[in-house]
């Protein structure tokens, strides 16, 4: 009897793994394997310097670590002082400009949440995640 | 004429036993048929829950990884990797409910299921995270910690009654 329980759930098991292998293949254009970033709210250092004058960084890293270091020009964003910050950013933002948020590297997860709240809360539209952070961009400087 | 009686006795004893066992045999027919509906009605019910569940989330496999990925557990590509196969876990457990194959087998996947959501919901809410369910898409958005958790309850315990009353499990 248990071996049958056991055969029947391995069975659908598999059967289910058909239909989703299918659908990673269908979906492999829209989502990423290696980051939570849809492919299109993602910036590389080089496209967002082709913006030059229409973009604002955002740096989505604590306060000491903007203090040590950041994009010149760059504002503080980050989520221990949201209420504090968001008026200040907002007060620089206008329409039609690119806003591109970074925080230390790829693997860090502040810029997606900041760009996520940026585009839910304040309703802002061009908002992209920096690919790499503040290292990639540190990189290339 | 006493003996007479008397011999006609043991048979009208048992022709009112027979009487008696056939009222009750059919007592329990009667019984046995309104607790198969029953139970009938709640497998399709339940079935209808996850099939339906499993297809909202089969179709925006995107936002469902997202959704997963919120509750902070698994690192992104696990995420992903559960996000196109969960739904249709669900949906083909969903089917062999409604055709009653492969039965026990899809109550044991979601009850598992159902036990896993539930506690991952207890410990996102126990570590301060605000996520959204994406339990059922864009339906379940806005609900609120105890609509969800009661939800994965009254589901977890329709489950346990199906397992339980179908004692006697169909050969694959």
């Amino acid at each position: 009897m248990r071996s049958s329980l056991i055969r029947q759930i391995l069975i659908l098991a598999a059967l289910a793994l058909i239909p989703g292998l299918g659908e990673a293949v269908y979906f492999r254009q829209k989502i990423s394997w290696q980051s939570s970033i849809p492919p299109s709210e993602l910036v590389t250092v080089d496209q967002a310097r082709t913006w030059a004058g229409n973009v604002i960084w955002v740096d989505a890293r604590p306060d000491e670590e903007f203090a040590r270091d950041h994009v010149p020009g760059a504002l503080s964003l980050n989520e221990d002082r949201w209420n504090e910050l968001l008026p200040q950013f907002l007060a620089v933002w206008s329409p039609g400009k690119k806003v591109v948020v970074y925080c230390s590297s790829l693997s860090c997860n502040a810029s997606r949440e900041v760009a996520r709240r940026l585009r839910k809360e304040a309703q802002l539209s061009d908002v992209f995640v920096l690919e790499g952070g503040w290292e990639a961009w540190f990189k290339k400087r | 004429m006493v003996q007479e009686e008397m011999s006609k006795t043991p048979n009208a004893q048992l022709s009112t036993s027979n009487v008696q066992l056939s009222g009750n045999a059919s007592t329990s027919n009667v019984k046995n048929r309104t607790s198969n509906i029953l139970r009938r009605i709640v497998d399709l019910i339940v079935a209808g829950v996850f099939i339906y569940a499993g297809a909202i989330k089969a179709l925006d496999p995107v936002q469902f990884a997202s959704d997963i990925d919120n509750y902070k557990i698994f690192p992104w590509p696990i995420s992903v990797a559960l996000a196109f196969y969960l739904p249709w876990l669900e949906i083909f457990c969903g089917f062999a409910l409604v055709g009653r194959l492969l039965y026990r087998g899809a109550l044991s996947i979601l009850m598992a299921l159902v036990l896993m959501f539930t506690l991952v919901t207890i410990a996102a809410k126990v570590r301060g995270l605000d996520i959204t369910c994406g339990c059922f898409g864009h339906a379940s958005q806005n609900w609120s910690f105890p609509s969800h958790l009661a939800t994965n309850l009254g589901i977890l315990a329709a489950l346990v009654v199906l397992w339980v009353s179908n004692r006697s499990p169909k050969p694959l």
